[in-house]
């Protein structure tokens, strides 16, 4: 999968809408193997619209990771919620 | 996953402390961003938590010991935010839902939504897009992207909390994500990115 000539791959995918779901669930880790040597190692390479769509789909996967994640819960919650238990 | 018809453990109390303690506050953090996500409000969210965990003791003895903790405690979440906050709120998403959900189901709309999206656009999007983007979908496509993608949870395990068959959790999932990116793709063109 390298990025250096797109020159050879298809510029359209005559199966976009399944290719996208594949990529999903391949991202999303739900992927059976054979599925995943065969987009990932074939297909990848030479269509251009799933190559685009693959390295955007994570990307918006990474972004949503570190930019919505990783808030911490008040520890006032936290005292609260151990108080009420502790004293059930 | 029931609360209800899961077989009734029997616990001491010390066991109870200790389930409590080891396996379910280690979730807090990911259970107070989930109730932020769902209410979008700080207040709000810490209720919908603490009434939660409260639950969660109470039918403690409901939960299997070293089974999914944090799948059990997101479905007693997501349960009460239906049955509690929503309808105190008098949110209209419910009613709406079944409509946007045909809409978004139909094959027409998947060939009109096809969100033309850069990753050097996304690169770019350093502040609170992505965030408000998520914000501003609709609860139930939010949900599906939450426990993907910000929590990590496989297919079955959204189909248990969700109460939805496995094709359904796909498929809301798919959409959740064409619409999230048509949302990223305003972001987009307001920064100047030429989307065509």
């Amino acid at each position: 999968m390298s990025n250096s000539d797109q020159s050879h791959m298809k510029q359209d995918c005559s199966n976009k809408r399944d290719c996208l779901e594949m990529l999903q669930l391949i991202l999303d880790g739900e992927a059976t193997h054979e599925q995943k040597e065969h987009f990932l190692k074939h297909h990848l390479d030479e269509c251009l619209p799933c190559y685009k769509n693959y390295h955007l789909e994570l990307k918006i996967k990474e972004l949503l990771k570190t930019k919505c994640c990783g808030g911490q819960a008040p520890s006032d919650l936290v005292e609260q919620i151990k108080n009420k238990i502790g004293a059930a | 996953m029931e609360l209800e018809e899961a077989p009734k453990q029997h616990y001491s109390e010390e066991e109870k402390q200790n389930i409590f303690n080891n396996e379910f506050m280690p979730h807090i953090h990911s259970m107070y961003n989930f109730g932020y996500r769902l209410t979008l409000d700080a207040d709000d969210s810490k209720d919908l938590v603490q009434d939660t965990y409260l639950k969660a003791y109470r039918f403690i003895e409901s939960f299997q010991k070293g089974t999914n903790a944090k799948a059990w405690l997101f479905r007693i979440l997501k349960n009460s935010f239906i049955n509690d906050y929503r309808k105190k709120s008098k949110e209209p998403s419910k009613v709406d839902y079944q409509e946007v959900e045909t809409y978004y189901n139909s094959e027409e709309v998947d060939r009109q939504i096809t969100p033309d999206l850069r990753v050097e656009a996304l690169k770019d999007m350093i502040g609170d897009e992505i965030s408000n983007a998520l914000n501003a979908l609709d609860v139930d496509f939010r949900t599906v992207i939450i426990l993907c993608d910000l929590e990590g949870f496989k297919y079955d395990e959204m189909a248990k909390i969700l109460d939805i068959p496995i094709g359904t959790v796909r498929s809301r999932l798919h959409r959740a994500r064409n619409l999230l990116k048509e949302k990223l793709s305003e972001y987009a063109k307001q920064m100047g990115y030429k989307t065509t």
